[in-house]
């Protein structure tokens, strides 16, 4: 067997750890990884860790868990990725970003490790993955530093806290970890696919950010107007009624055919304080949304049809999972992967290219 | 004067993917995420100074 991914419900650290490992037992796994509900006390990670004894163990606190064939809570989810899958693994930390960002470090140490420059790897063999503090307001430094050093495909999340917005973490190497990243460089045996799936209609109601201010992710004027006046005119609403249409209508940067969506958070007066960051001078398309359990099925159908799928995992935005808990295909849509060996986790925000909301952003190994 | 800023544009996406088209698309992206919206320039454009500045910055992070 290549990977296996398995979850446990069971209440207690102790008990999970020993649950997954009694699941695991006979498998030979390379790297595991784990996504766990925030319930858990931080020292789950060193209890995984102890009892993987030689194998590279990572993850992070959630907001909810996918495993194959559904949608969990206050579960932990694991995958084990066997040496068919994954020829080596490299894991960096990155501590406090709140501080700043300085990416360089991480890429140091995967050139140590693979013993080439990052620029010259063979960007369809490495495959990155990013875990970040989802409280630290810092997807966008990171994505954007990793962007420049490299052209290899980093994607992943921003773990979660269960909706309490307290405390994140990411876990390495028996360690817990806030206000920090964890950057992983896989060296993959036999290829791997990205998966970037939104369901939203892109409308021919677009926006131009005027006036914004990055650090803190607000859009202070569109089109020369107040955010919230513009936004609300664009949809066709009151201001006051704004709010109620943020999650049906984002709006998205338009790259090639594809938004990157950006979900806005609330208004601050009449500005909107979104849930990732729109450089000013950008022209953002507004977007009304569809159906996710469609829109996956067709996203994971023609990854299908391009070759034989080993695992996913799923990086699946908070919003997505809300929207699907209202509309009561939580179910439908945990069921998608039924047969496929799938670990996920509902995020503080997606990470590809850069850093994008209301989105799922899947690693599918070959 | 006109049609600098599309030329940088050009001249970026052309050294930091290398002659590999399958890299093209991935580095107008990074450069949108940047904050420059590459489709909006044309050889007709004026030369913003602002943006001019902006891309020679860009263009240093990605070298």
């Amino acid at each position: 067997m290549k990977l296996k991914s398995v979850y446990s419900t069971k209440s207690s650290a102790d008990e999970v750890v020993s649950d997954i490992s009694s699941q695991l037992k006979g498998f030979t796994a390379k790297v595991l990884i784990f996504f766990a509900s925030s319930k858990f006390e931080s020292s789950i990670g060193k209890k995984m860790q102890d009892e993987f004894r030689g194998v590279t163990v990572f993850g992070c606190t959630t907001a909810g868990e996918i495993s194959s064939g559904r949608m969990i809570k206050n579960s932990v989810v694991a995958m084990a990725l066997g040496p068919e899958i994954v020829s080596d693994v490299q894991v960096s930390i990155l501590e406090n970003i709140k501080g700043g960002v300085n990416a360089k470090s991480a890429f140091k140490s995967f050139e140590n490790h693979f013993k080439i420059p990052v620029r010259q790897m063979d960007i369809s063999n490495y495959i990155g993955m990013v875990l970040i503090d989802g409280l630290s307001g810092k997807e966008e430094d990171i994505m954007n530093q990793i962007g420049n050093l490299t052209d290899i495909t980093f994607i992943g999340g921003s773990a979660g806290d269960d909706l309490k917005f307290k405390e994140t973490r990411v876990y390495y190497g028996g360690k817990s970890y806030t206000n920090a990243a964890l950057l992983a460089l896989f060296q993959v045996k036999n290829g791997f696919d990205i998966i970037k799936t939104q369901s939203f209609k892109v409308l021919d109601k677009k926006l131009v950010v005027t006036k914004a201010d990055e650090a803190t992710r607000q859009v202070i004027e569109f089109d020369g107007k107040p955010a919230a006046q513009a936004y609300a005119a664009a949809v066709g609403t009151t201001v006051a009624e704004a709010p109620n249409h943020f999650m049906h209508n984002p709006v998205g940067l338009i790259i090639g055919d594809e938004p990157y969506v950006r979900s806005p958070q609330r208004l601050d007066d009449r500005r909107i304080a979104f849930y990732c960051h729109i450089p000013e001078d950008m022209e953002v398309s507004l977007l009304e949304s569809t159906n996710i359990v469609d829109d996956t099925k067709e996203a994971l159908a023609k990854a299908e049809s391009i070759g034989p799928i080993a695992g996913i995992i799923n990086f699946h935005c908070i919003l997505r999972t809300l929207e699907l808990e209202q509309k009561m295909q939580t179910e439908a849509y945990g069921n998608l992967f039924t047969g496929i060996p799938t670990i996920g986790f509902s995020t503080y925000g997606e990470e590809y290219i850069g850093h994008i909301n209301q989105t799922s952003t899947m690693l599918v190994f070959r | 004067m006109t049609g600098k800023i599309k030329k940088m544009i050009d001249e970026i996406v052309e050294k930091r993917s290398k002659g590999n088209a399958a890299l093209v698309p991935f580095v107008r992206a990074k450069l949108i995420m940047k904050g420059i919206n590459c489709d909006k320039y044309t050889m007709t454009s004026e030369d913003d100074p602002v943006v001019i500045k902006k891309l020679e910055e860009i263009a240093k992070e990605l070298s």
